[in-house]
């Protein structure tokens, strides 16, 4: 099909056209170019004053973030107006007498106020971040804003700025469940979830716990306004004119929290033992106090990215790993705490009676095999039926009910209670934990080329072997004693929005609905009490006068440190279990010693606090409905 | 090889306007986003450097092929267009601005409504190069208005207006190109024209006049005739009852905005605003290159993509301006003369379809930014940021190419 140019009509026809064509793309252009004259030339002086002046300027107002109440309507986490004092790189037309002239500001005591070291290098980075204020005083008093704000004249180039930061009122308190806020990284600006969500680089977002957690509700909608500003870049006044949106803040977490029992389990977990603490309601998954050690500030996270990087560093690199919540991702052997799974399944599987003794009498160990492995006890328990052997927390009883059951059955009476999995609790980083089995085991050693054997069952029937967080251990026993279900844990109870309205309620929602038969539970009951109340109970120390309280110590061995982790956990009352503490103290010794008293004080608190505290609850609950009187 | 051969008849002028305008984009996207943080491999200008390299690998691949090929695949490359513009609508594209229009890869993005640009392109030329339309055959427009509709209809409902509009312009002049006369034009478009006029009655009573006077000239079929009279008063009719009785006030009012952004300063005329003072700023010769403190200072938004001409403007002035916009004008001249070296309708409805693609981004584009046309978000060739346009450009400008290289072998 070839297309000569046999049509010289046809030709002249195209190149009409095309010079048709032509002529309209010129003169859409000329028009363009007359418009473009008009603005560049004629109203040129008119334009370049607009944008020298920068007459409207568009501001950003950055809607307050939501606070963080206690179960009781305490304020936890707040926010406060911080200032700074910056440099405005291109409206510094005279940087050397500025730079003098900021040196020589001095304090009461004579003291000069700025550094000259680090102004010398703000002014260095001046002349490449031309359009980006720079620090020069960061949170600066009330005081240093003033002296300068009076004075702009003198100081060409350096303006004042007020961010909302983050307040702690209450310190270091339950800090691994707040998290903290952080500027968005390069990373995340990338991801799905904050892109969607309109986050852009600068932002600042919850970087952790439940500030990560509930991000969307506590951030609120940026406003805009648009201000007059003056050559110095001080606003002059807002232009009204043009409409503004006002920020509206974000939403209030009302977190399930209990702040005093918070604190007394704060005062009675020392900062100098790290471990992990979760106190929660097994009746609903309510985590009613957490506390994870060593302790966090999370008030460093406020500061300044050239401040925050001196002190991130000291705490990242700490080895004590401060930024991690052990509550929830720490793991840990869990030690004697399991036998009351070993025993459960025993019962619930069949092996075993409420009576059943084995064979072998604990005469303070145990041969199987060619290995004689110990029980804790040297003197020995002798023959003991479940109940007792729980409460004695006999090793020997429980290596034979291991062997006799195998570990299927316990791992599954195990995942009933949440051990071997993530919880789900609204707290980012959670960690699942481990249950072993021949296979699980064979896979994980394959590297070192270690291969299951029968011999494994005797370590992993007394909780050498799993690894599990203190979270799930209040999440398991908890259920147990209840018998109506395992609750998904949570620290939020409600989001409220500014005036107080409730916007949604956790409701609590069941992980796993089967429990145990009811015999069973009985007996497991009956063992929960006597470790605390026998005369030989390893679990006194958390006796609470006129309550049905159950527990468990626990001692895991770690290859690490020469002294055991000391795990406790307790519930009560037994009759309608509302409260069960749970903890791990890192190479601390036994359970029962150094675990248990920290567990009693904090149930002894609850338990003569309790129905003060409902009032007080309900009270605070009613002011906190009620739009706050402004 | 057949490319060495052929060199003497590559179009170099066309190459060197196209890296002229290409060397200015880069500098405008580096300078429009130089005061974002971030690492340079990151940066906005040397991802659009990328996209410029990945451009020039699909030139290269289609200074290869043979225009026969493109005639071929041509109507599957429609389909294929067609059915990712339904893929984005229907099963959901990833969102932009609350748009849905990307198809995502994993580490790239594709907007299939850049693609259905050439796809239509393509599918237009084979069949203009085959059939004629005119007004006096009415049944001449039901394919090719098949044809539009379909993407058109499909870019209109993501919503996308701007490439709705690409997709009509192309249709008119390559109809134009293909056969219909100027006058016959007008009467086609002129219903178009009632739903507008409708709002002012003198203004559509003129309107009127001059549909009578040209179908009085034209002296076509009396039904035909009719036909455009019933069309013109149907639809002045029905906008002016859907603009009085159906939309509500804020409908009414958005539609305004849209043609008038400076009814709303604080919303579009702001941007509108702020991209005339930027550009007026920059005076005959520009503030110089860097310099820009409306850019710098981010008082104006979309500064890197919709409003890359701004920048232009505040940095070189008129001068600067000029000097593009003369860049735009070179290359459609250059393109347009290779319908003088080569006449198969395909080739020529090609070159004429291309060069209309990237004129109407240039003059909506500009006229955006300078305050004459709604804010519609068409991006300026060379110039603007994004990686599916400027694949898109990229690929018009190979057609162009090869068009003149190997024109007689269809």
């Amino acid at each position: 099909m070839s297309h000569k140019f046999s049509d010289p009509q046809e030709q002249q026809d195209r190149g009409l056209k095309g010079l048709v064509l032509l002529t309209a793309t010129g003169l859409a252009f000329l028009i363009l170019l007359v418009r473009l004259g008009w603005l560049q030339v004629m109203k040129y002086d008119e334009n370049l004053r607009l944008s020298e002046s920068n007459r409207i300027r568009r501001i950003v107002i950055k809607a307050e973030r939501g606070y963080i109440y206690d179960r009781n309507g305490i304020p936890l986490v707040r926010n406060r107006p911080s200032y700074q004092i910056a440099l405005m790189p291109y409206q510094l037309k005279t940087p050397d007498s500025v730079f003098n002239r900021l040196l020589r500001i001095r304090d009461t005591s004579g003291a000069r106020v700025i550094d000259s070291a680090s102004l010398a290098w703000t002014f260095q980075r001046a002349r490449w971040q031309k359009f980006r204020p720079l620090r020069i005083i960061e949170d600066a008093s009330d005081a240093q804003v003033a002296f300068i704000e009076e004075r702009l004249e003198d100081f060409p180039g350096i303006i004042t700025l007020v961010e909302s930061r983050r307040d702690y009122p209450f310190g270091t308190m339950a800090s691994h469940v707040f998290g903290y806020t952080g500027e968005i990284s390069e990373k995340q600006v990338e991801e799905s979830y904050y892109v969607d969500a309109g986050y852009s680089f600068g932002d600042r977002i919850g970087q952790k716990g439940v500030e990560k957690q509930y991000e969307l509700d506590f951030r609120g909608k940026n406003g805009v306004k648009y201000v007059e500003v003056n050559a110095y870049g001080k606003e002059i006044g807002i232009i009204p004119e043009m409409e503004h949106e006002p920020a509206s803040p974000g939403n209030h977490l009302v977190t399930t929290l209990d702040m005093d029992l918070q604190a007394v389990a704060e005062a009675a977990f020392p900062d100098s033992i790290k471990g992990g603490l979760v106190v929660l309601n097994p009746q609903n998954g309510e985590i009613l106090a957490m506390v994870s050690s060593p302790r966090l500030d999370p008030n460093i996270f406020s500061l300044e990215k050239r401040e925050l990087a001196k002190e991130w560093a000291s705490v990242a690199l700490d080895s004590t790993q401060p930024l991690n919540n052990r509550a929830i991702m720490g793991t840990y052997p869990p030690g004697s705490v399991f036998k009351f799974i070993t025993a459960a399944s025993a019962l619930e599987y069949g092996f075993i009676t409420e009576d059943s003794k084995y064979p072998a009498p604990c005469t303070g160990g145990f041969r199987f095999g060619s290995r004689y492995q110990k029980c804790w006890s040297p003197k020995g328990h002798g023959k003991m039926n479940v109940v007792d052997a729980l409460r004695e927390s006999c090793d020997v009883f429980f290596y034979q009910c291991g062997l006799d059951q195998n570990m299927e059955p316990i791992n599954e009476v195990g995942r009933r209670f949440g051990l071997g999995m993530a919880l789900g609790v609204d707290i980012p980083g959670e960690k699942a934990g481990l249950l072993m089995d021949s296979v699980t085991y064979n896979k994980r050693f394959k590297r070192l080329n270690w291969k299951w054997s029968r011999g494994q069952i005797l370590n992993l029937a007394i909780g050498q072997g799993e690894l599990v967080t203190p979270l799930q251990i209040a999440a398991y026993f908890g259920a147990m004693a209840t018998n109506t279900g395992l609750y998904r844990p949570h620290v939020m109870k409600e989001i409220r929005d500014q005036e107080g309205k409730l916007i949604r309620r956790y409701e609590p929602t069941v992980i796993s609905k089967k429990g145990l038969k009811s015999e069973n539970w009985h007996i497991l009951l009956n063992a929960m009490e006597e470790v605390i109340s026998a005369p030989h109970g390893t679990g006194a120390a958390a006796r609470v006068p006129g309550i049905r309280v159950g527990g468990k110590t626990g001692s895991a061995e770690n290859p690490q440190g020469d002294k055991t982790h000391g795990w406790f956990v307790g519930v009560a009352p037994l009759e309608h279990p509302t409260i069960c503490v749970a903890l791990v103290m890192e190479n601390a010794g036994h359970g029962g010693s150094v675990a248990g008293p920290v567990a009693g004080k904090v149930l002894r608190h609850y338990f003569k606090t309790d129905s003060l505290e409902m009032a007080k609850a309900k009270q605070l609950q009613d002011t906190l409905t009620q739009p706050a009187g402004d | 090889m057949r490319l060495v051969k052929d060199t003497h008849r590559l179009d170099w002028s066309l190459i060197g306007i196209v890296l002229l305008l290409t060397f200015i984009g880069l500098a405008m996207v580096y300078s429009a986003t130089a005061h974002d943080p971030g690492p340079w491999y990151k940066s906005f200008w040397f991802r659009q450097g990328l996209h410029f390299a990945i451009g020039i690998v699909l030139i290269v691949g289609i200074l290869i092929s043979k225009p026969r090929f493109w005639y071929n695949i041509a109507y599957p490359f429609f389909g294929l267009t067609v059915l990712s513009l339904m893929f984005v609508l229907f099963v959901g594209g990833e969102e932009s601005h609350g748009a849905g229009r990307w198809i995502g890869f994993g580490f790239f993005h594709v907007q299939p409504s850049e693609f259905a640009k050439i796809g239509y392109l393509l599918v237009l030329s084979r069949y203009l190069s085959g059939a004629k339309v005119s007004l006096e055959r009415p049944l001449s427009f039901v394919i090719p208005g098949i044809l539009f509709a379909v993407p058109f209809l499909l870019v209109l409902k993501q919503p996308n207006l701007s490439t709705a509009l690409v997709f009509s312009a192309t249709t008119l002049v390559c109809f134009y190109w293909g056969g219909l006369r100027l006058p016959d034009l007008f009467l086609l478009l002129t219903p178009v024209f009632s739903v507008i006029a409708a709002m002012n009655q003198i203004a559509w009573g003129a309107l009127m006049g001059s549909v009578l006077l040209v179908l009085w000239k034209r002296k076509l079929p009396m039904y035909i005739s009719v036909a455009i009279l019933a069309l013109n008063i149907g639809a002045g009719f029905a906008s002016y009852m859907v603009w009085n009785t159906v939309l509500e006030e804020h409908q009414r009012s958005r539609i305004l905005t849209f043609v008038d952004p400076m009814r709303d300063p604080k919303g579009a005329g702001y941007q509108v605003i702020q991209s005339e003072v930027t550009i007026g700023s920059g005076g005959l010769i520009g503030k110089g290159f860097g310099s820009g403190s409306q850019t710098n200072l981010a008082f104006l938004p979309e500064e890197h993509t919709d409003f890359i001409f701004a920048v232009l403007g505040e940095q070189f002035g008129f001068v600067g301006c000029a000097i593009v916009l003369l860049l735009f004008f070179l290359l459609v001249m250059r393109a347009v003369s290779i319908c003088q070296v080569h006449g198969h309708p395909f080739i020529t409805t090609m070159v004429v379809g291309s060069s209309t693609i990237l004129i109407f981004h240039v003059v909506v584009n500009v006229a955006m930014a300078l305050g004459m046309a709604p804010v519609t978000g068409l991006p300026l060739p060379f110039l603007s940021y994004g990686g599916s346009f400027v694949m898109t450009t990229m690929i018009l400008v190979g057609f162009l190419l090869l068009l003149r290289l190997k024109g007689e072998e269809i």
